[in-house]
C-alpha cells in the first residue's frame, strides 16, 4: 500500500490550499502538525509522498479535475481490473500450477475418450468385415491402461518428491510459540514504536538483533499492565497481557512494587524464526542503509502481527529475484560511488536505472564465500 | 520391465509422502519442519545468535574500530557531566541524523515535536503513565549538552539508559539536534542559521553549524 485512493480526495481535504501544498511538499505539511495529514502519514506506514515542487496551482487543479472525473465514472471496470491484479499478485505460483494441473487432467480425459472411440471404431470395422474378434482383454490387464497408470503415478509421486525435497529446510509461515507473548502489533502498530528502537543494530551490523531486556525496561519500568485491545494466540486462546509483562519481570528479577531488581536475571530464550544456513552471508545494515529496504519488504506486515511468522521462504530464488528486479538508489548514494562506468552510463542515458544485479548482486561469491 | 517400473512408482510415492511430511505444514506452523544437514543451519561458528554467545559485552578496555572513545564518567558524576562539551561539530547532515535518531528513540515518549507528548504518552491517553519531559520548556532548557548526553547514557527517573541502543556518536548527534531545536525554535531547517543568543537558559555554546563533522 502506497497511499489512499485518490477518488474523492477533494472532499476529504477541507482546505483546498492545504491540499495544494500537501501535493507539492507533503513533508512541510506534516511538519506544520496538521492532524489529518499526520494521521494519513501514520496510517500508510510513514511512507513520505514524493514532493513535486514544479507543479503549479493550475497543474494540480488539472490533476484534481481528472481524478474527480475518473471517480465519477461507473466503478465496474476498475473494480474488475483491481480484482484481477490482486489475484495475480497474491497467488501467482499457486495459480499457475493449478492451471497446469487442470490442463493435464483435461488432456488425459480427452486421450482416454479418443482411445475408447478408436477401439470402438476398430471393433465395428472388424465386425463389418467379418473378422474373428479376439476376446476383449479385461481393462486391468490391458497393457495400455497399466502403462498409463504407471506414468501417472510416477509423475504424481515425482512431483511430491521434488516439492518435498525443495521444501526441506524451508520454514515459510513458521510461527513458533515464544516464551513471552510479545505482540509486534501492540508495540510497532498501535504504539508506533519504530522497528529500530528495539532492533537498533539493523542499521549498524549484520544482525538486526534481539533487544536485551534493558530495552524492554525503558518502558516497562513504568508500564506494568496491559490495557489495549484483547490479545489472542493464533489458536484463538485469549492472552492476559499483564501476566505476560509479569513474565518479563520474573525473567529479569524486577519487583514492580518495590521498583527495583531483587532477584538474579535469567535470559529469555526467544525462539529464532528466520534462520539462514551458515553458507549464506546476509547483512542487515547493508540492506537497511545502502539498499534503503523497508523491514516489511522481507518480514511482511510486522506491525499487524500479534505473533510473528516467517513471511518469506528465504530461498535463494527469492533473494535472487529481488536482486534482479530491485532498482538501487544509485544517484547520490555514497555506497555506490565507486561504480564509475555505471555512473557514466547513467549520465549518457545508456541505462536509466541500476538494479542490484548490475552492481554484482547476483554473483555467487557476494553471498557464498 | 514391469517390475522396474513398479519399484520406481513405489519409490516415488513413498519418497513424496515422506518428504511432504517433513515440511512445516500443520496447525499454524508451530514446528519448524525438518532440515537437511543441520550443522549448516545451527551455526557452530562464532555467530551472534549462537546460544552460547548471546548478549556478550565487548572486552573491557577495547574500542570498536571507527567508534568514538568511551565515556568514562559514572552515573553519579553529574557535576562533571554538566561541563562535557559535544566533541562533534555537526553540519546539516549530522543534524538530520540527529533528528532521525531523536524521532526513533526519543520521540516515542518525548514527542517528535519535542513537546513531551509522544505516541506512548498521548496527553495521558497512551499506555505510559508518567508525563515525559518537554525538551522546549521547563528544566530541560537549562540542561547543558553534557547533561543531556549524561541523561541519555545513564537514564533519569523512570527513563532508562539508551547506551545500548545509541552509540556515543549517535548520542552526541541527538544532543546536537535537541540543542539546535531549543535555540532555533520549531523549524529545523532554519535552526542552523539561528543565533544562540536568544536562549538565555543555555549555558553551553551551541555547535557551530554548517561545518563538516570532524571526528
Amino acid at each position: 500500500m502506497t497511499g489512499p485512493a485518490l477518488a474523492g480526495v477533494e472532499d476529504r481535504w477541507a482546505d483546498k490550499k492545504l491540499l495544494h501544498s500537501w501535493i507539492r511538499n507533503s513533508a512541510a505539511v506534516l511538519k506544520s502538525g496538521d492532524k489529518y495529514a499526520n494521521d494519513l502519514f501514520n496510517q500508510y506506514n510513514k511512507l513520505p509522498m514524493t514532493s513535486f515542487p514544479a507543479l503549479t496551482d493550475a497543474n494540480i487543479d488539472d490533476i484534481l479535475a481528472y481524478v474527480s472525473a475518473e471517480a465519477a465514472k461507473p466503478v465496474g471496470g476498475a473494480k474488475a481490473a483491481d480484482g484481477a491484479t490482486a489475484g495475480a499478485d497474491g497467488k501467482e505460483d499457486g495459480g499457475n500450477s493449478l492451471l497446469f494441473g487442470i490442463i493435464t487432467l483435461i488432456l488425459a480425459i480427452v486421450a482416454v475418450i479418443l482411445m475408447q472411440i478408436n477401439s470402438n471404431l476398430n471393433k465395428l470395422a472388424a465386425e463389418k468385415e467379418g473378422h474373428e474378434r479376439m476376446e476383449p482383454v479385461p481393462f486391468y490387464k490391458n497393457k495400455a491402461y497399466i502403462a498409463l497408470c504407471i506414468v501417472l503415478l510416477f509423475v504424481v509421486g515425482g512431483y511430491f518428491t521434488i516439492q518435498g525435497a525443495i521444501g526441506l529446510g524451508r520454514q515459510q509461515d513458521y510461527m513458533p510459540e515464544q516464551p513471552i507473548f510479545y505482540s509486534h502489533k501492540v508495540h510497532a502498530g498501535i504504539n508506533q514504536i519504530n522497528c529500530l528502537y528495539c532492533h537498533s543494530s539493523a542499521e549498524k551490523s549484520k544482525h538486526a538483533m534481539i533487544p536485551s531486556e534493558n530495552v524492554c525496561m525503558n518502558c516497562h519500568k513504568a508500564i506494568t499492565e496491559y490495557t489495549g485491545p484483547d490479545l489472542f494466540t493464533a489458536e484463538g486462546k485469549k492472552v492476559n497481557g499483564t501476566a505476560e509483562i509479569q513474565k518479563l519481570y520474573d525473567h529479569i528479577g524486577w519487583d514492580k512494587d518495590a521498583q527495583r531488581y531483587t532477584k538474579p536475571a535469567t535470559p529469555i530464550e526467544w525462539t529464532k524464526i528466520h534462520s539462514l544456513p551458515d553458507h549464506v552471508y546476509f547483512n542487515h545494515s547493508q540492506h537497511v542503509n545502502a539498499g534503503k529496504v523497508q523491514c516489511q519488504t522481507c518480514h511482511g506486515e510486522i506491525q499487524n502481527m500479534d505473533e510473528v511468522k516467517q513471511f518469506a521462504d528465504l530461498s535463494m530464488g527469492w533473494c535472487v529475484n529481488c536482486h534482479r528486479t530491485t532498482q538501487v538508489q544509485f544517484a547520490s548514494n555514497n555506497y555506490y560511488s565507486i561504480f564509475e562506468k555505471l555512473h557514466n552510463d547513467m549520465k549518457s542515458g545508456k541505462v536509466d536505472s541500476v538494479t542490484v544485479e548490475m552492481v554484482g548482486g547476483t554473483e555467487c561469491q557476494k553471498c557464498h564465500y | 520391465m514391469k517390475r522396474t517400473s513398479n519399484i520406481l512408482i513405489v519409490a516415488a510415492l513413498a519418497g513424496g509422502a515422506f518428504l511432504a511430511s517433513c515440511g512445516n505444514k500443520g496447525a499454524h506452523h508451530r514446528k519448524p519442519g525438518k532440515i537437511y544437514v543441520p550443522d549448516m543451519y545451527e551455526s557452530r561458528a562464532y555467530e551472534f545468535y549462537n546460544p552460547r554467545l548471546a548478549s556478550l559485552k565487548p572486552v573491557d578496555g577495547t574500542v570498536k574500530r571507527g567508534a568514538m572513545l568511551p565515556y568514562h564518567l559514572k552515573a553519579e558524576d553529574t557535576a562533571q557531566a554538566n561541563l562535557v562539551k559535544n566533541p562533534l561539530v555537526l553540519d546539516e547532515a549530522g543534524l538530520k541524523d540527529g533528528k532521525r535518531y531523536y524521532d526513533i528513540y526519543c520521540g516515542v515518549c518525548h514527542g517528535q515535536k519535542l513537546d513531551g507528548n509522544g505516541p506512548l504518552y498521548k496527553g495521558g491517553d497512551g499506555p505510559y503513565p508518567a508525563a515525559p519531559a518537554s525538551m522546549l520548556t521547563g528544566k530541560v532548557l537549562g540542561y547543558t549538552e553534557g547533561r543531556i548526553f549524561h541523561v541519555i547514557t545513564y537514564g533519569y527517573n523512570v527513563m532508562g539508559s539508551y547506551a545500548s541502543q545509541l552509540d556515543i556518536e549517535q548520542r552526541w548527534k541527538v544532543v546536537g539536534y535537541i540543542k539546535t531545536m531549543q535555540n532555533g525554535g520549531k523549524a529545523p531547517e532554519a535552526a542552523p542559521a539561528a543565533p544562540a543568543a536568544d536562549s538565555a537558559a543555555t549555558t553551553a555554546a551551541t555547535p557551530a553549524p554548517a561545518v563538516a563533522a570532524a571526528h
